[in-house]
């Protein structure tokens, strides 16, 4: 059993490897991608900057928590898009009948799924991310709490990716609206929650997991909770289970297209 | 008895069909994109829940920014700093400019562009016609999304008239128009570089963050006179501004200004597609 996890995870680990080596074949494109992501993330600065110029604290925010929320984000959509990109077109696989060269192999066909492309401007967000959590002003514990952090926020975004894509095993016109959906969660997700009220905080903390990626964690940096970083913990773990769950159940319900494909 | 009345060398018809035959060509690759689209009318709506989603972030965010009523930011209202917002979004999300960039990119990546340049067209007007088709439907249906969502949430435009609509709508097509040719230019560094998306994302953020999200006026008066100098005028700040505060001086002063980036955009863009296609390598396939 040991054996076989582990073997699962070598597989898994030497495809993210080969994605990224084929990614960086041409270094001048790899290294434009990365650096101009960083640019291009680290420009939404100034419109806190404006904003912070209008008020003091923005929805119970300074600028160190907005740093600080935007660094847990763009971290976990980085990690995740690394790791995971393809999960994020996966209706596409479903709806277009390319799952099959996944079927045929010898491995966890969700793990060879999942871990069958990356997105290099990620490495990006993901830098962009740490650097923006390392110059927030957080303490040796923080840090090492926010990194926590950036991985259940990543395990938590590519489960609700996953769970919505696997919808397409059923509805044809998923696509479109799950990709909506995970790109509203990152939208919510870079702004404080201390704007919203009523139901629409409701919404960002039970129906798009917003508060699980990101609301929650800025909240213990700020004044550690046992009891909310138990949630957290948790809630990455079930979305995960649950969504592992409705993948394989409509697995069962796939046709192939007969498309020939083959998976270098 | 006719064709002998006509001077020689002077057949109308002919001079017609050559001066007509440049504008139809586009026109016709314009109408198919449109009526393409036009069946696509059900996923398009599909797209309205990002929309809403950006609205209702900023209708909460400038709630919480103006505490009193009346009071202003930047010379704006709150019912105007987020019509502001709405109108700027509206033209985001409902011309999906980033799909002409990439259009060329990958023309120019996967070497379609070879088959294309060939063509009895110039390839970036025929990009260009492709997107007009495009946005034609497209923006109508968020335009009428914002107008529901802006009167439900924050209600009506302040001062605003029906009758200042038609010089609205011809700010919004040229500021869309010049935002597209120099997102073909952008993607025309393809022909130097492999991949030009990294340049895609700092213009399309600099005019998100700049001129989309915020008016002009917001930022310090030394920055304000630098960023009337860019795109962001002429494409996102200037038709959204006469939508909020419409005054005819300040429109002449917009169309006046498109028009010069309109031109200087066209020149850019064809001399660099010139120099472009000399580099091409076409690899076969």
């Amino acid at each position: 059993m040991l054996t076989a996890v582990k073997n699962q995870v070598r597989v898994c680990a030497l495809s993210i490897k080969y994605n990224i080596m084929r990614e960086m074949l041409n270094q001048v494109t790899f290294l434009m991608n990365v650096t101009f992501m960083i640019l291009n993330n680290a420009s939404i600065l100034i419109q806190w900057f404006i904003l912070f110029r209008l008020r003091e604290e923005i929805g119970g925010y300074t600028m160190r928590e907005i740093m600080v929320l935007w660094g847990l984000t763009a971290a976990s959509f980085g990690l995740s898009h690394i790791l995971f990109a393809r999960v994020y077109s996966l209706p596409e696989l479903i709806v277009s009948g390319k799952l099959d060269s996944y079927l045929v192999q010898p491995k966890s066909v969700l793990l060879g799924v999942m871990t069958s492309s990356t997105d290099v401007s990620a490495i990006g967000d993901l830098l962009y991310g740490v650097i923006l959590l390392m110059v927030a002003g957080l303490s040796v514990r923080g840090f090492l709490f926010s990194l926590l952090f950036v991985v259940t926020g990543a395990v938590t975004l590519t489960a609700f990716a996953l769970l919505l894509g696997s919808l397409a095993f059923w509805f044809v016109r998923v696509e479109m609206l799950s990709g909506q959906m995970v790109m509203g969660l990152v939208s919510f997700a870079t702004y404080p929650d201390g704007i919203f009220r009523g139901i629409s905080r409701f919404l960002l903390y039970f129906i798009l997991p917003v508060g699980m990626v990101v609301y929650h964690p800025v909240h213990i940096l700020v004044r550690f909770d046992g009891g909310m970083l138990f949630t957290v913990l948790v809630y990455a773990c079930l979305l995960s289970a649950a969504a592992a769950a409705v993948f394989y159940r409509g697995l069962r319900r796939y046709a192939s297209s007969s498309l020939m494909e083959a998976r270098m | 008895m006719d064709r002998q009345e006509k001077p020689a060398g002077l057949n109308v018809g002919v001079l017609e069909k050559r001066w007509r035959l440049p504008g139809r060509k586009y026109r016709v690759i314009y109408r198919s994109v449109l009526m393409e689209n036009l069946q696509y009318a059900a996923n398009i709506a599909l797209g309205f829940f990002g929309y809403f989603v950006f609205i209702f972030i900023f209708v909460k965010l400038w709630d919480y920014m103006y505490r009193s009523p009346g009071e202003l930011i930047a010379g704006y209202s709150k019912e105007q700093m987020i019509w502001y917002v709405m109108m700027t979004e509206m033209m985001w999300f409902g011309s999906n400019a980033s799909a002409v960039g990439r259009q060329v990119k990958t023309d120019i990546r996967g070497g379609n562009i070879a088959y294309l340049m060939n063509k009895p067209y110039h390839y970036t007007l025929y990009i260009l016609a492709k997107y007009t088709g495009e946005w034609s439907i497209r923006l109508p249906m968020y335009a009428g999304l914002a107008a529901v969502i802006g009167t439900v949430m924050v209600g009506p435009v302040p001062g605003f008239r029906l009758i200042t609509v038609p010089a609205m709508a011809l700010c919004i097509v040229l500021g869309l128009t010049i935002n597209a040719v120099f997102k073909i230019c952008i993607g025309l560094l393809s022909f130097w570089i492999e991949d030009s998306s990294p340049f895609q994302w700092l213009y399309d953020k600099l005019l998100l963050v700049v001129g989309t999200v915020f008016p002009v006026e917001i930022f310090p008066k030394a920055w304000q006179s630098f960023f009337k100098l860019t795109p962001i005028y002429t494409v996102c700040y200037g038709p959204a501004k006469l939508i909020v505060d419409f005054q005819p001086e300040k429109c002449v002063e917009i169309l006046a200004a498109q028009g010069l980036y309109l031109a200087a955009g066209c020149i850019l863009m064809f001399s660099v597609y010139r120099k472009g296609v000399r580099k091409l390598y076409v690899n076969g396939g």
